[in-house]
Parts: structure tokens; sequence; C-alpha cells
């Protein structure tokens, strides 16, 4: 038997919300609800406020069903590492998934159009929480490129890397390019001196065309500088 | 369909790992094995840096062998086991054109491209 908690419905970062929703669980219907595809968790609440959440984390896979030969109704199909009510579902759930336990979730829209937004939401959600136990110690930052939230510079804004992004800066936004440009071409000429302060890399390792990230590199560096006593 | 790469990071994890070979692999049809030991044949419609695939079209096959088609189907880059290579493909020529698309995208301002009043003033 399945128990429902009585949670609150995410209200910050929701991509898709999904009235008149019924959801199944390992083929047990509880009844309609809505579906919350939230940046956080994934959620389902039905009228009388009770559901359940799940974590981006432990879903294996989500798709479309369209086949009503495997199931009568057309649906969202989410399949969950472990077992919901186990308290070993959390990222520590090593146990179950060894045993290869899953929970599988049909979320049956009434409305089936709505389930290509449905998939697209949750696939943007996933996309935001990758594994962190990944093995692969190469996806440690060893590139070229500068990586401004890596080093801590997590206050200046998303960097565009297209000629759209360019034209999506505001006045004030274009103002400091150019003037970070200026920056930067001043600092080419003078080589390895800035501000007094003599670096060892080449600049040539940064000098690859994205303009936004090596005068962000910069900007850093003059944050409390007097840019007029260049 | 156009390569989406979404920061900084996600440019650097690819470069840097085999996963640049699988988003190659965009339209083609193959087979995904995960690790529950089920299976999934469809054509790829995105690989993101952390493995995560999109396919579409896929005749999903589960533990028990049951076989569902799926419209589309996410497969979370931790549950995956295999991707199938097809044998079509010629591994080293799709790495080095998805590298050189890395490429040109980081090197878009200097090559010319990008609005004119932003290009760099000195060369």
């Amino acid at each position: 038997m399945v128990l429902l908690k009585n949670l609150h419905p995410p209200t910050e970062g929701v991509r898709h919300e999904q009235a008149e929703t019924t959801a199944v669980l390992d083929g047990q219907r509880l009844g309609c609800g809505t579906l919350y595809v939230a940046e956080t968790r994934l959620s389902w609440f039905d009228s009388s406020g009770l559901g359940f959440s799940l974590e981006y984390p432990s879903i294996g896979l989500h798709a479309i069903s369209r086949d009503v030969s495997a199931y009568p109704q057309e649906h969202l199909y989410v399949m969950v590492n472990g077992k919901l009510n186990s308290e070993a579902n959390s990222d520590g759930g090593d146990d179950d998934e060894d045993e290869g336990a899953i929970t599988e979730i049909r979320f049956v829209p009434s409305n089936k159009a709505a389930l290509e937004s449905m998939f697209s939401a949750m696939c943007e959600c996933q996309a935001l929480h990758p594994d962190p136990e990944d093995d692969d110690s190469d996806n440690d930052f060893e590139g070229e490129e500068y990586d401004v939230e890596e080093h801590g510079h997590a206050d200046i804004p998303t960097f565009y890397t297209c000629d759209e992004g360019l034209s999506a800066l505001t006045q004030e936004g274009q103002a400091t390019l150019e003037r970070l440009e200026g920056m930067l071409a001043q600092s080419v000429a003078q080589q390895y001196h800035m501000a007094g302060v003599r670096t060892e890399e080449t600049k040539a390792e940064f000098e690859d065309g994205m303009e936004v990230d090596t005068a962000a590199m910069e900007a850093g560096q003059f944050e409390d500088a007097d840019v007029e006593h260049w | 369909m156009a390569m989406v790469v979404n920061s900084i990071r996600e440019r650097t994890i690819t470069e840097n790992s085999m996963v640049i070979l699988l988003q190659g692999l965009q339209g083609e049809v193959t087979t995904v094995d995960l690790r529950n030991e089920s299976t999934a044949r469809g054509r790829v419609v995105n690989v993101d840096a952390f493995m995560n695939v999109r396919l579409e079209d896929v005749l999903y096959r589960d533990r028990r062998g049951q076989l569902t088609q799926l419209q589309d189907l996410f497969i979370t880059g931790r549950n995956i086991r295999y991707v199938h290579i097809p044998d079509h493909m010629d591994i080293m020529k799709t790495i080095e054109s998805q590298l050189a698309k890395i490429h040109r995208v980081r090197n878009f301002g200097s090559e010319g491209g990008g609005r004119k009043e932003f290009a760099k003033k000195t060369k």
C-alpha cells in the first residue's frame, strides 16, 4: 500500500503544471490530481493535498507512451530507481538499487496534447541534476576556457556565446562589455603586466575569441579598481 | 538539428571525455543498454555532457523482455551501461567533427562573426 504524505506543492521553479492528471504507481491508481514539474523535484498532489515527491537523481528514465497496446491510455512514464516508500530511497539507496528494485509511475493527463510539454519540462529539470557520483575524474575542470562559476565569481551573470546573446545585453551591459574589451585590448598590448601584477600564464591561452569569458576574469581582478586610471 | 551545449562547463566536460563521440550520434538509430538490463532502440535526438540520452521512436525492452513502443524517451546518464555505436560510423571522424564544432563556437568572435559594434578594435 502506498503511503501518501501531506506535502506542499512547490511554488518556485515550476516548469510545468498539469492538472487533471491521474497517477498510477506500480499499477495502483492513486486518483486524479496535479503534476508539478519543478526544478527541485517532481511532485503530484490530489485535491485533498495528499501526494508524493520524487528527487530527480532517483529517476532513471521518463518517456511518452502512445502505445495503447502496452497500456490503454497515452501517458508519461517515469521509472524510479528503488522503492518509493523505503527509507533508502534518498541518495544513499545503494542496496535497493543493487537489487534492481524500481518503481514504475504513469502520469495520465486528461489532455493528451500536454504530454510533449510535460516530457520536455522533465528533460530540462533532469539535466539540472547531473550525477554527483560520477566516477569519471576527467570531468574535473582541466580545459582552457576559464569557467567563472568554478572560480567563485558566481555573481557575474550568465555568459552568452553567440550573436543573439550579444544583442540581448542591456544598455548597461553593452557599456560594460565595451569597457572590458577596451581593457582587454590594452592588456594584450601590455603583455604580462596588469596593474603591476605579473601573470605567469601565456595570455594566448585565453585568446580564444570568447571575449566575454576572458574579460570577466579581468573584471574579477579589477572589481575595486578605478578604471579611469588606465 | 544543432548541437545544444548549454554552458562553458558542459563544453569543457564534453571535449575532455568520450561523451563527445555520443554527441556525434545525433540522428542515428542505435541501441542503449541500461544498467537495469533493459534496452532501448531508437533515433538519437540529443546527448548532453552528463550523458543523458534522448531518443525518439523507441522500441523499449524491459528486463523481462517485454516490448513497448515509446514516442520519446529520456534516459538519465547514470542509468546507462552501454551505448552501441552503429557499424557504419567512422569514430575518429565523428570525434574530430564534434571537436571542430565546439571550436567554431568558441572562436565565433575572432573569426569575424557576431555584431560588428562588438568586434575587437585591435587585433
